[in-house]
């Protein structure tokens, strides 16, 4: 079997992935805080370069295969509410959470007091406030909840906490863990400078239904080349070669 | 084929910010002096296969390039800045500008904000303050036992208070100007901030040669949005998007004959 043949399925099953991608992000159309994934390719080579290739492996293939998904991180729009504890961040800074797992950002502000009237996600994760230099958990007392523009929370006028909002530095790898959290290599973060916290507003989804769909025909038309390279690479060049050849 | 897509990708992404900023100013329409945005778009870079003025032979220039575009962009939301129409509603906090001049107000922060509503109100201790309870800046005070309020075209404000047939001054208002009024701030509740684009705020006396306008007392001016542009607006972005759709689809079904070439 050449390696063209190969090569036609290495694409072919890279716009497969590929597809799950965008359809992840088309699913996930009214998640508020969600960020659209975008898939980008890489090209893997079978030989080094300069490599002496025998007469048996004349590969000369670059295999253009997934190379990984990067995470749109421009904010969808702003959509009102009017629940005292939704919280939308304009601009480009995340929630801290702590999990089980460890600390955890978000961008999902649909938070909840719990049965100790701690301010929670929608998980049961503790949203962290700073104190100092350290984090902790929020207990709001009863009262007009207030949350001002630089993430202070204030109730009846009495200031409660600071929520601990970061920012990171363009092209950290922030990747999404699923249940609207993202993890990021640990220091990366940075206290956010100039965010704005709107109450009562959630953040939607930032997919592109237009891209989306764009995207989708690409995929499928690209599919479909494939898939006809490979019908092409089979009939005429592999069939032959185990059909006809051994009958000489 | 694939440029062809994403091309007219961004001509439907173009048109759908488009209907926002329509959707805005209609829902604008009945806002007290609410001024609305017009978007302007740009075009994207260009793909030079020929860049132009290459030379065709030692002698000869050619005479046009091979350019292609790569779709559009929203570049900005200029404010328009024509005036509404005034709804004469008689009340005497009711304050109109009949001219290019903003009211100025104090956040509660401390910051200057700049409006053209002019719906005012009186607050517990008798200053003039708008909705939001700003107070109007420089400050005037209404004393508590006032008979009525009357405001000059000039923004003088002077009070007729019981037993006394003269009226009193109470205060002057102020109008404030800006060289690019188009490039404030809007943030929101009818006010407007002023950025470096804008230029700072100029005080002046209305009425006069400053060239902010004069006062008229128990008016307020209306949004400036003209319905009935904003609905052709909306006819030409639906159609636009409608096109850009039909490009996608042609180009999907160009795409499509190309991959049938093998059989």
């Amino acid at each position: 079997m050449d390696s063209g043949y190969y090569v036609a399925y290495a694409g072919f099953a890279a716009r497969m992935q590929a597809l799950d991608v965008v359809a992840s992000n088309l699913a996930n159309a009214s998640t508020s805080g969600y960020k659209s994934q975008s898939p980008f390719y890489r090209a893997l080579a079978a030989a080094q370069e300069g490599e002496v290739l025998s007469p048996l492996n004349q590969a000369v293939n670059k295999f253009g295969i997934l190379g990984g998904s990067r995470v749109d991180v421009r904010s969808g729009s702003l959509q009102p509410t009017g629940v005292a504890t939704d919280l939308a961040i304009e601009g480009d800074g995340y929630f801290t959470v702590q999990t089980m797992a460890g600390i955890r950002y978000t961008r999902n502000g649909s938070f909840q007091l719990n049965a100790a009237r701690q301010l929670t996600t929608q998980d049961g994760d503790l949203v962290l406030a700073e104190q100092g230099t350290k984090l902790v958990p929020i207990t709001v007392p009863t009262g007009a909840v207030s949350v001002s523009p630089d993430g202070t929370i204030s109730v009846d006028g009495a200031l409660v906490a600071k929520l601990h909002i970061v920012q990171f530095a363009p092209g950290t790898e922030i990747e999404p863990e699923g249940n609207s959290k993202y993890i990021a290599p640990a220091g990366s973060e940075r206290t956010a400078v100039g965010e704005n916290v709107r109450q009562g507003m959630l953040e939607s989804s930032n997919i592109n239904p237009v891209a989306g769909a764009v995207d989708l025909i690409v995929l499928q038309r690209q599919a479909d080349m494939m898939s006809r390279a490979l019908s092409v690479l089979n009939t005429d060049f592999n069939r032959p070669a185990t059909l006809d050849v051994p009958r000489v | 084929m694939i440029r062809a897509l994403y091309t007219a990708a961004s001509g439907m992404l173009a048109q759908q910010m488009n209907l926002d900023n329509i959707a805005n100013n209609l829902a604008n329409a009945s806002t007290t002096g609410f001024h609305n945005r017009r978007l302007q778009f740009q075009d994207l870079i260009y793909q030079n296969t020929v860049v132009p003025g290459s030379a065709a032979t030692q002698q000869t220039t050619l005479p046009a390039g091979l350019q292609v575009g790569l779709g559009v962009r929203p570049a900005s939301s200029e404010i328009i800045q024509t005036e509404g129409n005034f709804d004469a509603t008689g009340n005497p906090l009711d304050l109109a500008i009949q001219g290019n001049g903003f009211f100025q107000v104090t956040l509660p922060t401390g910051d200057l904000a700049y409006t053209r509503s002019g719906a005012f109100h009186l607050d517990q201790n008798g200053n003039v303050v708008d909705e939001q309870g700003d107070s109007l800046t420089p400050n005037i005070t209404i004393p508590s036992n006032a008979l009525s309020i009357t405001v000059g075209t000039d923004g003088t404000v002077s009070v007729t208070l019981p037993a006394q047939i003269q009226a009193q001054q109470v205060g002057a208002i102020q109008l404030a100007t800006f060289a690019n009024p188009g490039g404030l701030n809007s943030v929101g509740q009818n006010l407007f901030q002023p950025t470096t684009a804008s230029g700072d705020a100029i005080l002046g006396t209305p009425g006069g040669s400053d060239g902010v306008g004069s006062i008229q007392q128990g008016n307020l001016e209306e949004s400036n949005v003209s319905v009935v542009s904003e609905f052709v607006n909306m006819i030409i972005a639906q159609r636009s998007y409608e096109a850009n759709s039909r490009v996608i689809r042609a180009a999907d079904e160009m795409f499509q004959t190309v991959n049938g070439l093998t059989q």
